[in-house]
């Protein structure tokens, strides 16, 4: 397995954020966690960052225990709900950051960046400042960003949550699509279920700290515990409502003018 | 046509203003100018020229003013940024964030009265360095309120941000937290330099008339009734400020705006 987490446990004061944390995760895919806000996993994600540290418990990255490394030398990068682009630098300079820092040759940078911008579909915006962007412009850009350093492991805190509707499902298409071209090991974490469903090869529950990743999609789908069947029990409901009722409101005050 | 009073009145407040200002550059040319006498018995460049050939040490309270408070709005801006940061994410961060607002417990001389045996102690009284010290202890809490603003949840993520990218802390420090700030710094920078430039009761204490800033010599001209003189030294006190206001008005605050 590429990723190992086993019996991390983390509480703040006395609070216990982290109840028992166990999972694995095969290289180039996708575990998405489905979970509410302040079931812990945010905590999870910035443990294995290397951002918090565990009370107890094991993270291996490739059979290699990282729990002291730093959040520098892991090659995990942590990406926020927020884009988080860095203001004072142009969009190209935003990509190319993770390079600059590692000192890689200038023209190696011009050239991976470039082919970045096109990846992402942000051709001529190179030149362009943060707030000269749109919502989702500003999260390719951060994508970019952070997949352009290669990382061995890619957390998602909630990425598309600030997103409207339409630019979510386009992100989400490019997020898949760049999974796949770039063979992007990734934990995705939501609180959307249909997000959780779609961007994981693998899917999580998470609640009160305990995390359980389900075998395939049905048994995620058939647990009640993950809120799937109340999901399609009203969407049902509002189809059998629909069918009963022989002509909606519209249609019926129509007919009665004429 | 109903007659406007606002020009008059807007004039009249714009005359009062620049008054003092005109003024003061006036008193800077003359010398001799006794009761009844409506004009000065002279006005030419002779008190100015005493500047340069440094007669009365003016231009060497003026170099020696512009070392001390450059240093003091140098030093207490990078290390009250710096160390800024470390108040803010520590756990008792607000018993230290009131600890800060200790020095302004007291009126400087009192405060300057309270240090003068610990900098007799280490050599320091009637120093410049001395001096730069003790201007830092007021200057410094200063900015570490000023660049409080600064951090919070965001700037941390920005920081962890750096971190997972493969950046070290000084990585982030220079190519990320500093251009970030950068206004603010400037704007910091520009505050502590006035605080220096300005400071009279712990200069006094601490120099003991050792060492003469321009605003101490400012001073000593009116208590010898040296009017012409304290004029000019008022001028040549008011310079570096005007400079540093145009400077900022210029690059800083119409960006931050």
């Amino acid at each position: 397995m590429f990723l190992e987490v086993k019996n991390i446990k983390k509480a703040f004061h006395k609070e216990q954020v982290i109840s028992l944390l166990n999972f694995t995760l095969e290289a180039h895919k996708t575990l998405s966690i489905l979970g509410k806000s302040g079931c812990g996993k945010t905590t999870m994600l910035k443990i294995i960052a290397g951002l918090e540290s565990p009370d107890s418990g094991d993270i291996l990255l490739n059979s290699l225990r990282i729990n002291e490394q730093a959040p520098e030398k892991r090659g995990i990068v942590y990406l926020y709900q927020e884009d988080l682009l860095f203001p004072h630098l142009t969009v190209f300079e935003n990509i190319a950051f993770g390079l600059r820092i590692k000192k890689v040759d200038k023209n190696i940078i011009a050239e991976k960046v470039n082919t970045m911008i096109q990846r992402l579909e942000l051709e001529g915006q190179a030149d362009k400042m943060p707030h000269q962007l749109s919502g989702g412009q500003r999260q390719r850009v951060s994508f970019g960003r952070a997949i352009i350093t290669n990382p061995s492991l890619l957390l998602l805190d909630e990425p598309f949550g600030s997103l409207d509707a339409g630019t979510r499902t386009r992100m989400q298409l490019l997020f898949k699509k760049l999974a796949e071209e770039f063979s992007i090991t990734s934990l995705f974490v939501t609180h959307d279920l249909k997000e959780a469903i779609l961007m994981g090869d693998e899917i999580g529950y998470m609640e009160k700290g305990n995390l359980k990743v389900y075998k395939d999609r049905d048994s995620f789908i058939n647990d009640p515990m993950t809120g799937v069947q109340n999901e399609i029990s009203f969407w049902d409901s509002l189809n059998t409502k629909k069918e009963n009722e022989p002509m909606n409101e519209e249609v019926k005050i129509k007919n009665e003018t004429e | 046509m109903k007659l406007s009073w606002k020009p008059y009145i807007l004039s009249l407040l714009v005359i009062l203003i620049i008054f003092p200002f005109v003024y003061l550059v006036l008193l800077s040319f003359a010398s001799d100018w006794q009761f009844p006498n409506l004009l000065p018995s002279y006005f030419g460049s002779r008190n100015w020229q005493m500047v340069v050939g440094s007669e009365n040490g003016l231009l060497g309270s003026l170099t020696l003013s512009i070392i001390i408070s450059l240093s003091v709005a140098t030093i207490s801006t990078l290390s009250g940024f710096i160390l800024s940061r470390t108040v803010s994410y520590h756990s008792k961060k607000h018993t230290l964030t009131l600890l800060t607002y200790f020095p302004y417990i007291l009126a400087p001389v009192v405060f300057g009265a309270c240090l003068s045996y610990f900098f007799l102690k280490i050599g320091l009284f009637g120093t410049a360095t001395g001096v730069v010290l003790a201007q830092f202890m007021i200057a410094f809490p200063y900015a570490l309120i000023f660049f409080s603003s600064f951090w919070g949840n965001r700037t941390k993520s920005f920081e962890n941000l750096v971190s997972t990218l493969g950046g070290s802390q000084w990585q982030s420090f220079s190519k990320v937290l500093f251009p970030m700030a950068g206004g603010m710094l400037l704007i910091c920078f520009f505050q502590t330099f006035l605080i220096s430039w300005f400071e009279y009761g712990l200069t006094s204490i601490i120099g003991v008339g050792k060492v003469q800033t321009l605003t101490i010599k400012v001073f000593l001209f009116i208590k010898e009734s040296n009017f012409f003189f304290g004029a000019l030294s008022c001028c040549l006190l008011i310079f570096p400020p005007v400079l540093l206001l145009y400077i900022n008005k210029k690059y800083v605050f119409n960006k931050l705006i």
